[in-house]
């Protein structure tokens, strides 16, 4: 019966057709955002559907900013666990300073637009708009990760999670102490642009590529090398992998997109100071939405950070003053008795079914094909 | 005040944070040494432990040195009860797993007491306040009793360790967990005392330095760190390692802090991850003792 339950719960959720019919729903949801506002500022209706579409929009309000602002907030989750998924997930280094790259970016975008409030901030990187500045956030976050990397990813294990711990620890406090880089206690403010549509469609876009991205590069040499670091790290060396730059190669692409969601995530909020941006809670969202969705898979990190997110939601909505403590025990209880995610619970059905093939075509492309893998 | 006089009190207040350190520290490592698990909730233990002082301090006038006498045992019993529920699941299993389980422990606990107390910084009230002045040269009072706790906690730790039948015991299990099985001793009762002791200890440290600095709920994360640099520094389990790295440490903290003015004082876990990382990016064993020969507790 469970089986059988799963088996149709796995049905829906991976068939392609439900995935792209999601995904249109999703691309089209802002404009009801838009028609909303639109009937909101119409002096006169011309005719009796307008009429009657526009009453409907503005009694029921199916799409409100408010609506657009969480899904934005789904979507920046899942492309920080997706990214985190890509160290964390494929090359079993377990990063509990991910968040890092995510202020690093913050701060690199709301520096280059010109809102440090130091005197002495040198023009050239300042008043820049907001596509390059996201860029440079991204890039500022990937030069840090190479440097930190370089050294944090000759540590094996446990070692490594907490030197990565230490970082987030260590450069909070370091852009606390830094009033100059970081506004100190007064934080930063960007310039306001209030456009949720925006920030909607971009974080939509850059879930899709992450997830493509990640995707294609599980198919992949690099892909295939990384999993490879996982399993067996001598191995993998020996085998002629160079273990320490594909570990800061996929280290530096998570940063980078890491990076750039910080950046967004900066403009879109209009304030950071540095315990909004090096929160520890991210780091945990990371790491508790892949684990619920399943390590090491390409749709895990989706699946656990939408579940998790409209349940917390939920926690939220019911129990505020909880949330927090609830979150802890759920990352307990997730690690205790779903290790290995929904994926591992999809994982266990007997292959066979198409329904498995769906999976093991979202999962991965055999690398067994390609000579050099 | 001259150069040397400025110096030598810089080291003396390295010291004497050290001994909190080397006691704040040992919970950590010989959990780790004992059971292999990395107890991420450290900090937040020890942060339950300067709460527990804070109330008894504030609600019943307790001086916080004789709070030891409360939290001592009441911390045991919570890490026997935490061992047995929790604990005791994820012995076995990787490392990743003890990970995730006592960070997500560390979360819970660090909300709940911020439920309970708020998120406002709290400061114990000790009699035992004051200076001892040498010349140029001042004993902060308060400081120099904690060092004084703090190596007779030590102390006590290593007899125990040493003589008793029950530290023998733990001993034994850190070296060959089946042989031990084997000649008698049961594991599951090792494991849960010495979870019971370490959270004592670290409930202790906790109340230690609750009179020297403000405490909040999540404060927690800076002392796992700390406890985890000094464990790189001194190998694990290894209590005359654990004063040695806990002054180091301190010792750190203090000169940055002196001789790098107005931002040095802030620098104290930068300075603690940047010798963790140096540590462990040069020397991975260690420095005094091995990580990976966690099998000698002395």
């Amino acid at each position: 019966m469970a089986r059988k339950t799963i088996a149709v719960i796995q049905s829906i959720i991976f068939n392609r057709n439900v995935i792209l019919v999601a995904l249109v729903v999703l691309a089209l949801m802002p404009t009801l955002f838009y028609a909303t506002e639109w009937c909101k500022d119409a002096e006169a209706f011309t005719s009796s559907l307008q009429t009657s579409v526009c009453g409907y929009l503005m009694e029921e309000k199916p799409v409100t900013g408010a609506l657009l602002l969480r899904f934005t907030q789904m979507f920046i989750l899942i492309i920080l666990a997706s990214n985190w998924n890509l160290t964390g997930g494929f090359s079993g280094y377990i990063d509990f300073g991910h968040a890092v790259f995510f202020g690093m970016g913050s701060f690199g975008t709301a520096l280059l637009m010109g809102s440090s409030r130091w005197e002495g901030w040198p023009d050239i990187i300042s008043d820049w708009s907001f596509w390059p500045a996201m860029l440079g956030g991204g890039i500022v976050s990937a030069v840090f990760a190479v440097l930190i990397g370089w050294a944090t990813l000759r540590l094996k294990g446990p070692y490594f999670s907490i030197a990565m711990l230490g970082t987030l620890v260590a450069m909070r406090e370091f852009m606390r102490l830094n009033s100059n880089l970081s506004g100190g206690g007064l934080g930063l403010s960007l310039p306001v642009y209030l456009n949720r549509p925006l920030f909607y469609y971009l974080s939509f876009a850059i879930m899709i590529f992450v997830v493509l991205l990640i995707r294609w590069l599980r198919t992949t040499e690099f892909g295939a090398s990384l999993v490879a670091i996982r399993e067996d790290e001598v191995g993998a060396e020996m085998r002629g992998i160079n273990t320490t730059l594909h570990k800061i190669t996929a280290f530096t692409i998570a940063a980078f997109l890491t990076g750039i969601v910080g950046g967004m995530w900066a403009y879109q909020n209009t304030f950071i100071d540095v315990n909004i941006v090096f929160e520890q809670r991210r780091t945990i969202d990371m790491v508790m939405m892949s684990m619920l969705g399943g390590l090491g898979t390409v749709a895990g990190p989706v699946i656990g950070s939408a579940l998790l997110y409209w349940l917390r939601d939920i926690v939220w909505a019911n129990f505020l003053l909880f949330h927090q403590i609830f979150e802890g025990i759920l990352l307990i209880i997730i690690v205790l008795f779903v290790p290995d995610g929904i994926m591992g619970i999809f994982k266990t059905e007997d292959s066979g079914t198409s329904l498995a093939g769906v999976i093991r075509g979202w999962r991965r492309k055999s690398p067994e094909g390609s000579e050099s893998a | 005040m001259d150069f040397s006089d400025l110096l030598i009190q810089t080291l003396i207040n390295g010291i004497l944070i050290g001994g909190l350190y080397a006691v704040m520290m040992l919970g950590f490592s010989v959990i780790w040494g004992v059971m292999g698990v990395i107890n991420l909730a450290h900090g937040d233990f020890l942060m339950v432990g300067a709460y527990l002082t804070w109330v008894l301090n504030r609600e019943y006038g307790m001086e916080p040195f004789l709070a030891l006498l409360i939290v001592l045992p009441v911390m045991f019993v919570v890490g026997w009860i935490t061992q047995k529920i929790l604990i005791n699941r994820i012995i076995e299993k990787p490392h990743l797993i003890a990970l995730l389980v006592t960070y997500g422990l560390g979360i819970a606990m660090a909300n709940t007491v911020k439920l309970i107390y708020t998120a406002n910084p709290r400061l114990t009230t000790t009699q035992f306040s004051g200076f001892w002045e040498f010349g140029e040269v001042v004993l902060p009072v308060t400081k120099t009793l904690v060092l004084v706790a703090a190596l007779l906690m030590m102390i006590g730790l290593y007899v125990f360790l040493r003589y008793s039948n029950l530290g023998k015991s733990i001993r034994a299990a850190a070296q060959n967990k089946e042989a031990a099985r084997m000649v008698g001793i049961e594991i599951d009762r090792v494991y849960a005392v010495t979870f019971g002791i370490c959270l004592a200890l670290t409930g202790a440290a906790g109340m230690l330095l609750s009179p020297l600095g403000s405490i909040q709920p999540f404060m927690g994360s800076v002392w796992t760190l700390k406890a985890f640099a000094i464990t790189a520094m001194s190998g694990l389990g290894n209590i005359p390692g654990a004063l040695l790295g806990g002054i180091v440490l301190g010792l750190v903290e203090n000169l940055l802090a002196t001789f790098i003015p107005t931002v040095g004082s802030n620098f104290g876990i930068i300075a603690s991850f940047a010798l963790l990382v140096v540590v462990l990016v040069t020397r991975p064993q260690g420095l005094f003792g091995g990580l990976k020969a966690a099998q000698e507790i002395r």
